[in-house]
């Protein structure tokens, strides 16, 4: 695997944490911005779930992007509701909140629990940093703004959205390593893959945005259609290139066995 | 929205009776695009030289990924529903759309984990993708509308505090926890492994050397459903139904008390119990094993039931 | 902005805290076989121990927070029991049509693999495991053990919301507090179960496997410490809300 020419985790790390960033704060003005930061999160978010669960956690790919965005919600929260004097200071305090609850559990996971896993304590930093900009940018996009008490409270918590949000965006980011889980993975095809699982949130958050802010959801809809095309596709190339064979029918192929 | 005993208790065996069909077709759509933990043999399988045709739909572990089909179908219907929908037509279209995006995430996992055992020289068998994702997003709309129509149930007519999105999705993860632990094990244990003699127990040694030859013809994941659908899936509706019918049945007859909490535990002791006597049948019918019998003969002559 | 040092805050933050260690607790009674289990090759349900202790505790969270919302004046302790029942219902329910499937439809007796005799029923198990397994389907023990398991988990959460409720319904609409009540509850769960499955390695038969009394102490001493960190969060979050 080494001979492939992977992009490096901290390029990834800051493209989505700038990224992450810049959508959310362009989503007061373009709520569909958020989502798109929210992508940018998404992408970088399961980079970091590959190179932890690389190492088999015992329970499986999923459970860590169920920390991940657990870690995150909590950190949204109240990063965006703690700062009621400077709500523009919102989403960055929550990305520092989401670290540091993410550098105590992978602390623990590591040195208490024992896990032996070398990435544990900056991957589980990173997928908690991730998990709060995906729960904030995709808020974001259905609240027409990250103001916790005025917007989000009701557009995206009191419809129940919020819930779409936690479990979608985890869904986004546990994913692409789980389906392209094997001795062959390859970083491209699963960095597409999390582009179209981003994409996918994003249209059901443009449904959502359809009902709380009108036309801007359509934006968002429509924009969550052709990116999630684009991904889509992007990642059918790679698997064409990349699998033994792709065959229309046919017996299967005679082996030792 | 109060109701009287008698209307309560209706609601309550249509809430019943959906969480019943959606517990059996859920178990069912994970055998059709084998998922969950009997799909690791169906993973392993070409690692041992046992190439396939059977759909690997690792989208994750079923209670993530029917929440995240409840979920959405939440999500739109709460949206149609603002929209002055009918709430059947909103329920239909929200678990319609949930179903399809459900299918695209059954696709991309399918394609990603074959490509990824390149090494094995596993081939990606488009027919199986076309006949396979239609019959996952069948299956799933049905449970999608099931669940949605319990979250609705509970939400517009009983008053529950929590969003029809935020229920749904309750039930969705407990669908799949219950699917996963239920349903799993007859796919699993007995219809991947169905060459070995019945009720030998599955040595570890067997792993990954799954069935791959159908009643006729090659076995793809649609021979799984009708032999699943025998056994695995009724078993696990069941198992959702009692959990939706058992857990609200209490407070509905006695109220909010303590005398609601002990008819609780009465249901849990009667379960425990039922749980004691199919062990029971089950050790005398099949015995100890024989091989350890002989090893340990002096002390099994003491063994008394 | 609400004072931290003041005694009841600090008792609600320590009951978070509890919260957390029950939901912890929870993850370590319930009998999870994984992937093995569901191919009848190791004791216990067959499935993740996340999942399982996540959806039973839900189903004890929908149970708890419509009694909260239809008898505002019941007791904390009754709302716990509500979520314990409901969530041992279901995990009850869920290990009934289990055993009914490695009875009948697998065919395997049921036996733990990790004690000779079932302390509750006194029965040998290890005649019983088939070669080249670990056990297999849900003895007395592990049922009995399943249902405490569920039961305290169920009651963690109903906890968490009980104490959420009382900071957030005097400042917003009760709708409102039971949503973010409710999605906090959900992530302080996901946390504290996903934690204790690290620590067991995604198996453990129940409180009879000897990996119990291993793995316990530093997993409740790591569920505790992150619970009262989520408790602290969630009471200054409060703080944000005051108009």
């Amino acid at each position: 695997m080494s001979d492939i020419k992977e992009i490096s985790p901290t390029n990834l790390m800051l493209f989505g944490i700038i990224g992450g960033l810049i959508g959310i704060y362009i989503s007061p003005y373009f709520p569909t911005a958020g989502a798109l930061g929210a992508i940018c999160a998404v992408i970088w978010g399961a980079e970091a779930v590959r190179r932890v669960a690389k190492y088999g956690l015992g329970t499986g790919v999923p459970s860590i992007g169920q920390i991940a965005l657990g870690m995150g919600v909590i950190a949204a929260m109240f990063g965006l509701a703690i700062v009621k004097p400077l709500p523009i200071a919102g989403p960055i305090v929550a990305l520092i909140t989401a670290s540091v609850i993410g550098f105590v559990i992978g602390w623990f996971a590591q040195h208490v629990i024992k896990m032996k896993i070398p990435v544990m304590i900056r991957c589980m930093t990173e997928i908690a940093a991730a998990g709060a900009l995906i729960i904030i940018g995709y808020s974001a996009a259905v609240g027409g703004n990250y103001d916790f008490v005025r917007n989000l409270i009701p557009r995206v918590f009191d419809t129940g959205v919020m819930l779409a949000v936690f479990w979608v965006g985890a869904m986004a980011m546990l994913h692409p390593f789980n389906a392209c889980l094997g001795p062959d993975e390859k970083q491209k095809r699963l960095l597409y893959l999390a582009g179209s699982t981003g994409a996918i949130t994003m249209v059901i958050m443009g449904v959502a945005a359809l009902m709380t802010l009108g036309v801007s959801g359509v934006i968002t809809l429509a924009l969550g259609i052709i990116l999630w095309v684009i991904f889509y596709k992007k990642f059918w190339d790679e698997v064409y290139s990349d699998a033994a064979s792709v065959v229309g029918t046919g017996l299967i192929p005679k082996t030792e066995a | 929205m109060v109701l009287d005993l008698t209307m309560s208790m209706a609601i309550l065996a249509l809430m019943g009776a959906l969480a019943t069909i959606a517990g059996c077709i859920e178990d069912l759509e994970s055998d059709v695009g084998s998922q969950s933990n009997p799909n690791s043999q169906v993973q392993l399988a070409p690692q041992m030289n046992f190439l396939h045709r059977i759909y690997n739909k690792a989208i994750s572990g079923e209670p993530i990924s029917n929440g995240l089909s409840a979920v959405t179908g939440g999500v739109v219907t709460t949206v149609l529903l603002n929209a002055r929908f009918y709430p059947l037509m909103a329920i239909v279209i929200g678990a319609l759309i949930a179903a399809v995006i459900y299918g695209i995430f059954a696709t991309t996992s399918y394609a990603g984990r074959v490509a990824s055992q390149a090494r094995f020289k596993q081939p990606l068998y488009m027919d199986i993708m076309r006949y396979t994702t239609p019959s996952i997003i069948g299956h799933n709309f049905i449970v999608c509308f099931c669940l949605v129509a319990i979250a609705y149930i509970q939400y517009v007519i009983l008053g529950y505090p929590f969003t029809i999105p935020f229920l749904a999705l309750i039930w969705g993860i407990s669908v799949g926890a219950i699917g996963s632990s239920v349903g799993d094990v007859h796919y699993g244990g007995e219809r991947e492994f169905q060459n070995r003699e019945f009720g030998c127990g599955l040595n570890t040694a067997l792993s990954g050397r799954i069935v791959r030859k159908a009643e006729s013809g090659l076995r793809t994941s649609l021979d799984n459903v009708w032999f699943c659908a025998k056994f695995g899936g009724p078993a696990t509706g069941i198992g959702l139904g009692l959990t939706v019918f058992f857990s609200s049945w209490p407070t509905t007859i006695w109220g909010y008390t303590w005398t609601a909490m002990l008819v609780g535990v009465i249901i849990l002791a009667v379960m425990t119990i039922m749980n004691r006597l199919v062990e029971i049948q089950v050790k005398n019918a099949y015995g100890p094993y024989k091989e350890d019998k002989e090893e340990k003969g002096a002390v099994a002559v003491a063994h008394t039931h | 902005m609400v004072a931290l040092v003041d005694p009841t805050t600090l008792i609600d933050i320590l009951l978070i805290g509890l919260s957390g260690t029950l939901i912890c607790l929870a993850v370590h009674f319930i009998p999870v076989g994984g992937a093995p289990a569901a191919m009848a090759q190791a004791t216990g349900i067959g499935t993740g121990t996340v999942e399982l202790a996540a959806g039973s505790g839900l189903v004890g969270l929908i149970t708890s927070s419509y009694m909260y919302a239809h008898e505002p004046a019941s007791s904390m302790v009754l709302i716990m029991a509500a979520g314990a029942m409901g969530s041992a219902i279901m995990l009850a329910s869920t290990m009934l049509a289990g055993g009914l499937i490695y009875a009948y439809g697998v065919a395997v007796p049921f036996a733990s693999a990790q004690v000779k005799r079932d302390p509750i029923t006194r029965q040998r198990q290890d005649t019983y495991i088939s070669k080249g397994t670990q056990g297999q389907g849900i003895p007395t023990i592990c049922f009995v053990s399943g249902v405490v398991g569920a039961a305290l988990g169920g009651a963690g959460g109903g906890l968490i919301y009980f104490v959420l409720m009382g900071y957030y319904t005097p400042l917003i609409a009760a709708t409102s507090a039971a949503a973010v009540a409710g999605v906090f509850t959900m992530g302080v769960f996901y946390v504290n179960s996903v934690i204790p499955s690290y620590g067991v390695g995604g198996t453990i038969e129940g409180v009879h496997d000897p990996k119990f009394r291993r793995v316990v102490p530093k997993d409740v001493v790591t569920s505790v410490i992150v619970s009262m960190l989520c408790g602290v969060v969630a009471i200054l979050i409060a703080g944000g809300m005051t108009p």
